[in-house]
């Protein structure tokens, strides 16, 4: 008799990463037995430490729970200035748009950690406006640091939703009598934010990553923790807390990243 | 300022697409309550004649007036807001807005353009969808439409605007043959009840039945301008018979 088993793409690729898996898993058994599982046993206990800066995991001060934070306010930031960015690069106007082009491609080509380091230096200790005094603590300087670059991205993506749309949407909406404000907010910005979210989540995963940067501010992030309160640790445990750290990042982004893809998916040819 | 008691004076414009002249001076006008349709061969103007009138495309040369409004002075979309009331446009690929249902599309612009009531603007919007027979579809996607329903929907936003002229432009060149029927029967309507329309066309029977007068453009010209009857049986010029001879 001959028996064969066909399998699909989609199998042997299941077959592929249940393999990986398998091997992962089994090398953390064999190191584990070897002597791993005292040092993972010392990750275990200060895994609060690393997660939220206090070593009884309560109050928030720092850790990875900061770098979520971090992400998320420089990606609201990053959110309305890429927005206002990739629609001034459109503008008619040349004097609106030829800054704009300017200003998105030096971002964009500028490597984060300079730009980090130049918002620490650039943004001054406080600023007073109206004889109110508006601190920049160094959290401030990261969100800002971080959110210009996504911006400049996420410009990009708004410009190429924006351009996606069809012309005859523009002809109609101004034959109708609406200026082109009016266009943007009733018309092209309700179909481009459809499909601008794959792109976005893909930049908030991307920026997620890269608020372990952040460090360099001086923050309390997971990176800052592990270079500091952890430092005492010996040389071969620090190798496992990086490792989980490794897997904090991932095990966030991943599926963000994999949910855009999703997305991507589900919008492509979509006539909304 | 008015140079004659016509509604629409369109006086020698000329316009071009880069090296291209699409119009090499036309000049028409329409009275209050025409109907004018404008055939001719694709590429010969017609189109950009439509948008020329409601200044959705600048004119590089001539004198377009419409009513009070000389469009060719207009420089932005707030100062063609008035003209844009005045003058409503369909368009061949209907352009409803894909994320508003049918009763939204017709009510956005009357609320956010004009500034009217909202339940004034509702009530007129419902009456509308009854008009192009679609009362049942107002809280219908534009997707969820044939071509024709989208088409109505679009006429009847069009007509929300409440505009003394309505522009067509080849309103149903993108449609089935069997829905072809019922978006005319529509347009049919309201020349009937005395709306100003400049309508596009290549729908030849169309134009014998329902226009007051036909344009034959060729090459950025109005080459023959005349009331159906005439044009379409006695053309006059040999470019008329050319294209009459083709299309007929």
């Amino acid at each position: 008799m001959n028996m064969t088993f066909e399998l699909s793409y989609e199998g042997k690729k299941r077959l592929v990463i249940g393999g990986v898996l398998a091997a992962i898993a089994a090398w953390i058994a064999v190191d584990a037995m070897a002597g791993g599982a005292e040092h993972w046993g010392r990750v275990f206990v200060r895994l609060p430490l690393l997660l939220t800066g206090q070593g009884d995991g309560w109050p928030i001060t720092g850790g990875f729970a900061l770098n979520i934070l971090l992400s998320i306010a420089s990606m609201a930031v990053a959110t309305v200035l890429g927005t206002l960015l990739g629609i001034s690069t459109l503008a008619q106007s040349p004097y609106l748009r030829l800054p704009a082009f300017f200003i998105m491609n030096f971002l964009r080509n500028s490597p984060w950690l300079v730009l980090l380091f130049a918002m620490l230096f650039i943004l001054p200790f406080q600023v007073e406006v109206f004889g109110l005094r508006i601190p920049f603590p160094p959290f401030v300087k990261a969100v800002i640091g971080l959110a210009l670059p996504t911006a400049a991205n996420l410009s990009e993506v708004v410009r190429g939703a924006v351009q996606s749309i069809h012309s005859g949407q523009w002809e109609a909406a101004r034959a109708l009598g609406y200026t082109t404000p009016q266009i943007y907010r009733h018309v092209i910005l309700p179909q481009a934010l459809r499909r601008m979210i794959p792109g976005w989540m893909n930049l908030y995963a991307l920026l997620t990553i890269a608020t372990a940067l952040a460090t360099v501010t001086g923050i309390q992030d997971v990176l800052t923790i592990l270079n500091t309160s952890l430092a005492m640790e010996s040389e071969r445990v620090l190798v496992y807390f990086y490792l989980t750290t490794l897997f904090l990042f991932f095990a966030y982004c991943y599926p963000i990243a994999i949910f855009a893809r999703r997305l991507e998916r589900a919008v492509k040819g979509d006539n909304i | 300022m008015k140079r004659s008691e016509a509604l629409i004076e369109i006086d020698n414009i000329h316009k071009s697409f880069g090296d291209f002249e699409v119009l090499k001076g036309i000049s028409l006008s329409v009275n209050e309550g025409e109907a004018v349709c404008i055939i001719g061969p694709s590429g010969s103007g017609k189109s950009t004649v439509l948008r020329c009138i409601n200044g959705l495309l600048p004119i590089d040369e001539g004198y377009i007036r419409v009513g009070n409004h000389r469009v060719h002075e207009l420089r932005s979309e707030k100062e063609m807001r008035p003209l844009r009331h005045q003058v409503s446009m369909v368009f061949q690929q209907y352009n409803l807005f894909p994320h508003k249902t049918a009763l939204e599309n017709i009510m956005m612009a009357p609320i956010q353009v004009l500034g009217h009531e909202r339940a004034e603007v509702e009530d007129r919007a419902r009456k509308l969808l009854e008009k192009v027979r679609l009362g049942n579809k107002a809280d219908a996607y534009p997707g969820m439409l044939s071509g024709g329903q989208q088409q109505r929907v679009a006429i009847a936003r069009a007509l929300a605007m409440q505009p003394e002229i309505i522009l067509f432009d080849e309103v149903t060149a993108a449609l089935d043959p069997e829905t072809v029927k019922e978006v005319l029967l529509t347009i049919r309507e309201l020349v009937d009840d005395g709306l100003t329309c400049i309508l596009v066309t290549h729908e030849m029977k169309f134009a014998r039945e329902v226009a007051d007068r036909v344009c034959f453009t060729d090459h950025g010209l109005i080459v023959e301008n005349a009331p159906p009857a005439d044009l379409f049986d006695n053309p006059q010029d040999p470019r008329t018979r050319e294209f009459l001879g083709q299309v007929l």
